[in-house]
């Protein structure tokens, strides 16, 4: 068995940090880990990405079509992942966009939300929708994006909560109450959606 | 017990357990890491551990340690082997008595940019043994190896990493921490082993380490390391008519494919790429009919291989795939999907569809450029904003004035806005290349920019060089305080911590000495100030200096500087972009007009108050709403 989750966003989004604590989620777990990291110029408004493989894995790259889970922190990055997608993958889109420059001044020239969705169904990915920075501002602590997010993909990819908390609270040690309720309310948002689905379905 | 580590912390950890005692190095990435994993423990560990002023005199102070017959290692980038080689040389003829070896991190792909030079030729030239590293495991374990090897042939090793090995984490078993026996500081005056005065001499020394490297590969071909990895291994699939031989980074993708497909070929792993193991490589050989050879950037084991397989009379010819025949690319590291494509032609056979072309072609054009600037509050921002605006007063136009940069953060002034870079060579290179622009007969004025660790680097005598041969040239030194493109390391202008003994060297004061007779130092939050100095500069007739300082804004949050918060007066803002066409600031943010309102500029609580904002803006929108401390 294998896991393969790709992260991707902007630099200052906790794109790293989120990685960091699924790859040492998975040392806990006691299974192989593999975990990449890409800041470069992250620090300067770049992109940034991070993956994290667990099982039976060997390169610290994931292959096309193998992403079994992808988080889109930043709206238009994860067009880059479209090569990642495993068929009837999951993908979390985090409505957030962060313009460059030229495109503050134009923002209509963002790639719409509707053709990111479309090029992903095309993939054949599943697709998960979520504003997690509104959450994080909500909980009052908008930096817990990433965390809002960490309790989606602790939903979506059945992992064990009392340890991604505990490692949660040992990577991140200050504003504890505040990460744990953005992981709380990511965690429920994906419950409930999920099970909406599922009552649809039925 | 079981690590998550990168590959380059696994390089610190099995630099703590080989009982390393001195270790040097210079910022560069991929390499950087294994330095900064190991500051923080210097008095835990009661060893010495420092950022030299560059990758030459770092390898010089682990030779002269190693040459005191302690256990040494320096490390550095692919780039920093070029400044190092010229006493790499000598000191691989010398040999050694302690463990001596040279960490480098090659960078194919780019990703820090830079060329992607194969260090692994560096081998060949200065005759030192290399190691090639694989996996993370592998960094802890080689460590400890290179250093037997090292006092068991008694010379230099070389231990080469690759950006994908440093920089991903794996799973690794840490060792044991070696209990090496005690030695006093000792070396012994023996000129005919460590001068280089006559032929005979270099003659000498120069067999004796190419004996060294023979030596070399014995300890290694059959070696299996603390962990139970073979350094060169080979394995034989009695039914396949197919091999590869690999080395390095590209393992992780070629064994990932293995269990993918289930593929059952022979293949033979090289853990020492020089010397390489030939027999080995002829046994291999023997049995297989078809190989694919996996090694990044040049073909250097291919041809070797490709040698080494011409038939003699009656023998069987084994067809040979990779770079020559343009299977796979000079240039990068391999994806999974190249390795994958290469094994399809070694196989003939089909593995795996591929993603749909068309889908990644309309996302691709879809994707949304993020050209990088400098950070918010950088001082760099105002250096290069004021020598824009200098160039402008003085009435040269934009594109007239050429401006050579250097390496690490300076080098985003090419970038837009300011678009004032024209050139990136090498460490200390803008000042050397100025020169010889006005040698061939540019009139208007040069400007060389560079940074202050650059500067320490490779800048000095480039600068003495324009002084005493009467170059008029304007030099700006933009003197943030750290070594900060790599990640914040200190260089000799760093104003030292508290718990750091250092002494710290005024650049000013440096190209003073230097015989530079005139020397500015600004303060690039000053730009009216900036400008006038830089003006003066341009016209000044012979070389003189604009020493531009202001740490790190990053370095400054860190310390808690706080600065003046402003704000945008909405009312008095017109919209008129212009503080963020001149200045790019990460910190603001435009909001375009909507129906009920109008266009205005807006500050985050990004801002770090370097106040530049407020110098551009034509209507004095930006306000200070509170005081610095």
């Amino acid at each position: 068995m294998e896991n393969n989750f790709y992260l991707i966003g902007v630099g200052g989004q906790g794109v790293i940090s989120l990685g960091q604590i699924l790859a040492d989620y998975a040392l806990e777990e006691g299974e192989r880990v593999k975990f990449f990291k890409e800041v470069g110029m992250a620090q300067r408004g770049g992109p940034a990405h991070s993956e994290v493989r667990m099982g039976e894995v060997f390169g610290s790259r994931i292959p096309p079509l193998s992403a079994d889970l992808v988080v889109v922190m930043e709206l238009a990055e994860g067009l880059k992942t479209l090569e990642l997608v495993k068929p009837g993958g999951m993908v979390i889109l985090n409505k957030k966009k962060i313009y460059p420059l030229d495109l503050m001044v134009h923002p209509e020239k963002y790639p719409k939300e509707e053709e990111i969705a479309y090029l992903f169904e095309e993939a054949g990915a599943r697709l998960f929708w979520i504003d997690a920075g509104e959450i994080a501002n909500e909980v009052g602590l908008p930096l817990a994006e990433n965390i809002v997010l960490l309790g989606v993909i602790t939903y979506l990819a059945s992992l064990d909560k009392e340890i991604i908390l505990a490692v949660l609270k040992k990577n991140i040690p200050y504003e504890v109450e505040k990460n744990m309720a953005a992981f709380d309310r990511g965690y429920k948002i994906a419950e409930e959606n999920i099970a909406e689905k599922e009552k649809g379905e039925a | 017990m079981r690590k998550l580590l990168t590959g380059n912390e696994a390089v610190a950890e099995g630099i703590i357990e080989a009982g390393v005692e001195v270790v040097s190095g210079y910022p560069g990435t991929p390499s950087t890491e294994v330095i900064l994993t190991l500051l923080p423990l210097v008095k835990e560990l009661g060893i010495h551990i420092e950022w030299s002023v560059n990758e030459k005199v770092a390898a010089e102070i682990a030779a002269g340690a190693a040459w005191a017959g302690k256990r040494a290692l320096t490390t550095m980038k692919m780039s920093g082997v070029n400044v190092a080689a010229d006493s790499l040389a000598s000191i691989a003829y010398s040999g050694c008595t302690g463990g001596l070896v040279i960490f480098v991190a090659d960078d194919p792909g780019a990703h820090a940019g830079m060329p992607e030079q194969d260090s692994r030729y560096y081998a060949k030239s200065l005759v030192i043994p290399m190691l090639d590293l694989a996996s993370q495991q592998e960094c802890l374990d080689y460590v400890k190896l290179a250093l037997e090897i090292s006092e068991k042939i008694g010379g230099p090793v070389f231990l080469r990493s690759t950006t994908e090995v440093s920089h991903a984490a794996s799973n690794i078993e840490t060792g044991k921490k070696l209990k090496l026996e005690k030695k006093e500081a000792h070396f012994t005056r023996d000129i005919a082993k460590y001068t280089k005065a006559g032929s005979t001499w270099c003659m000498a020394q120069h067999q004796e380490a190419l004996n060294r490297s023979v030596l070399a590969l014995k300890v290694a071909d059959n070696y299996v390391t603390e962990s139970g990895i073979k350094v060169n291994e080979t394995h034989f699939e009695p039914d396949s008519p197919c091999g590869v031989i690999y080395a390095g980074a590209v393992e992780g993708n070629f064994r990932e494919a293995l269990k993918r497909y289930q593929l059952k070929i022979s293949w033979l792993k090289i853990g020492m790429v020089h010397p390489l193991p030939e027999e080995r490589i002829k046994e291999f050989l023997a049995k297989v009919d078809r190989v694919l050879i996996l090694e990044e950037l040049d073909p250097i084991i291919e041809k070797e291989v490709l040698r080494l397989a011409s038939p003699g009379d009656g023998e069987k010819k084994v067809k040979i795939l990779g770079k020559l025949g343009h299977l796979l690319p000079l240039t990068g590291n391999y994806s999974f999907k190249q390795v994958k494509n290469a094994l399809e032609v070694l196989l003939d056979t089909k593995l795996e569809a591929e993603p749909d072309p068309q889908l990644l072609q309309r996302a691709k054009e879809l994707e949304v450029k993020r050209p990088t600037s400098f950070c918010v509050g950088c001082p760099h921002r105002g250096t290069y904003f004021a020598l824009n605006q200098a160039i402008k007063n003085l009435k040269y136009k934009k594109g007239e004035i050429i401006i050579t940069g250097d390496i690490g953060c300076t080098i985003l002034g090419m970038n837009q806005p300011f678009e004032s870079c024209w050139t990136e060579v090498a460490m200390g290179a803008s000042i050397g290349l100025a020169q010889g622009f006005k040698w061939a007969g540019i009139e208007k004025p040069v400007v060389a920019t560079i940074g202050d660790s650059t500067f320490f680097h490779a800048g000095i005598p480039p600068l003495i060089n324009a002084v005493y041969q009467q170059v008029p040239l304007t030099v700006i030194i933009l003197d943030n305080g750290w070594t900060a493109m790599t990640g914040f390391e200190e260089n000799p202008g760093t104003i030292p911590l508290k718990e750091v003994n250092r002494t710290r060297v005024d650049i000013a004061e440096v190209c003073r000495g230097c015989g530079v007779e005139q020397v500015n130092t600004v303060d690039p939050y000053r730009p009216e100030e900036a400008i006038k100095a830089i003006m003066e500069s341009l016209e000044y007739p012979k070389v003189s200096v604009i020493v531009s300082r202001r740490e790190c804004a990053l370095q400054a949050k860190r310390r808690r500087v706080k600065l003046p918060q402003r704000q945008v007066d909405i009312e008095k803002c017109t919209g008129c972009r212009i503080c963020l066409n001149t200045l790019a600031c990460p910190a603001m943010v435009f909001h375009p007009k909507e129906e009920n309102n109008k266009p205005y500029m807006e500050i985050t609580a990004d801002c770090f108050g370097c106040g530049l904002c407020a110098f551009t803006c034509p209507t004095g929108a930006i306000e200070v709403i509170k005081d610095g401390e």
